[in-house]
């Protein structure tokens, strides 16, 4: 008696787990396909803006950046210590050790005023995006 | 010392929230296998964390940069279905596990739970903890003297917040049932999910791995602004966008979707079973 209904909750709990798996494989493929698919369509060449951050400042302080046009921000951490390039308007981030180089995306922006900093030195490194 | 203070504190919030929750949970079912695992989990996660922090330190070439930015934004989608995982098991076995254990028959914490509930506690730890480790870090490479000892006084402190609203909320259920406290947390822990998939989203755009398509849809900021205060709590928290493109759109509709589709299962297949009974 013991044995079957030990039998039956094991397979009580093993239908609803290959279930809950067919459910996320189906959730991520749906995603894959919806976000890969305007994707493919612009992979074009984008403006590219280069931030310096080094010694709790940011080169240039201030980016100007083209209105509606998806762009590249390339942040360099010229050191001496650890910096993070914020904006949180534009809602990006990136944490680099000194020496250390990447960039961002950022998705096309109407005319406006965007913050941008170094988190780990906001007494020193301010700056701004400007979009027009 | 401030800034030292602030941050130790808010990075910490996160794993506390995660880790505050499966404490609670696992004490209230005296679960104490649960318990060893969970802590095994959170000195893993800090391990991970001076790990991450000292890797990126040691790296300089652009494609290593870009290795460890993409290990990053895999542990963002696993710490997602982790928990959501986490959630689901705990509706599934919550409300009866109390009286398993009791009856001796407790087959509900199996060593593939237990390992689960580690991994999760250290992936909440270890995630935002490399960060923390590597602006600490760098607040002491900068400073020196009485400066350095304020540094560490901060940090220290924030510490101490970060415990106390451990403690604040794992001793919660307490003041609360246990199925109200059940209920809050796995909203609260669904929510942070959510947080956590369109916040992993938004690091595939910015990796141009995703489109975000035509940029922000619409501008809530004047009804809640998402850069500070209440609003950015619930941005962090529960994937709140004061201008969000239709990359972040997608992902949280989709999320909800599959999460209510899985809590509703029944009721839905009830239905489709009731469709076909009348047909017939």
């Amino acid at each position: 008696m013991r044995s079957r209904s030990e039998a039956r909750s094991r397979r009580e709990a093993v239908v609803p787990a290959r279930c809950m798996r067919s459910l996320w494989i189906a959730a991520t493929l749906a995603t894959a396909a919806l976000v890969a698919a305007p994707t493919l369509t612009y992979a074009a060449e984008m403006p590219t803006f280069t931030v310096v951050l080094k010694e709790g400042r940011l080169h240039p302080a201030t980016l100007e950046v083209p209105a509606n046009t998806r762009f590249k921000i390339v942040i360099r951490n010229d050191g001496p210590g650890p910096a993070e390039l914020e904006s949180r308007s534009l809602r990006k981030e990136k944490v680099l050790a000194p020496g250390a180089t990447s960039f961002v995306v950022v998705a096309p922006q109407k005319p406006g005023e965007h913050d941008m900093f170094d988190e780990f030195h906001p007494d020193t490194g301010q700056g701004r995006i400007v979009v027009k | 010392m401030g800034s030292a203070l602030i941050i130790v504190w808010r990075e910490s919030v996160e794993a506390i929230l995660v880790v505050g929750i499966l404490y609670a949970w696992l004490k209230a079912n005296d679960a104490r296998a649960g318990m060893r695992s969970l802590m095994w989990g959170v000195a893993g996660g800090v391990g991970v964390a001076f790990a991450f922090g000292a890797v990126m330190l040691a790296i300089q070439s652009q494609l290593a940069v870009q290795t460890v930015e993409w290990m990053q934004t895999a542990i963002v989608f696993v710490a997602a279905v982790l928990i959501v995982q986490m959630v689901l098991w705990m509706r599934e076995h919550g409300r009866r596990l109390k009286g398993e254990l009791e009856s001796g028959a407790a087959d509900a914490l199996r060593t593939g739970n237990l390992a689960r509930i580690a991994v999760l506690a250290a992936v909440a730890v270890g995630r935002e903890g490399a960060e923390t480790v590597l602006f600490l870090y760098g607040l002491m490479v900068e400073s020196s003297g009485a400066q350095l000892a304020q540094v560490t006084a901060g940090a220290a402190l924030g510490l101490a917040l970060a415990l106390a609203t451990f403690w604040l909320l794992s001793n919660g259920v307490r003041w609360m049932s246990w199925r109200l406290f059940f209920r809050v947390s796995e909203a609260l822990l669904l929510l942070f999910a959510s947080a956590l998939l369109v916040g992993g989203v938004d690091r595939l755009t910015a990796a141009d791995v995703l489109a975000a398509g035509a940029g922000p849809q619409w501008d809530t900021t004047w009804l809640l602004d998402d850069t500070r205060g209440v609003g950015n709590v619930v941005s962090q928290f529960a994937a709140y966008r004061a201008r969000p493109d239709v990359a972040e759109l997608t992902a949280w509709a989709l999320y909800w979707l599959v999460v209510f589709a899985w809590i509703w299962r029944g009721r839905i297949l009830g239905l489709f079973a009731r469709g076909a009974t009348s047909r017939g």
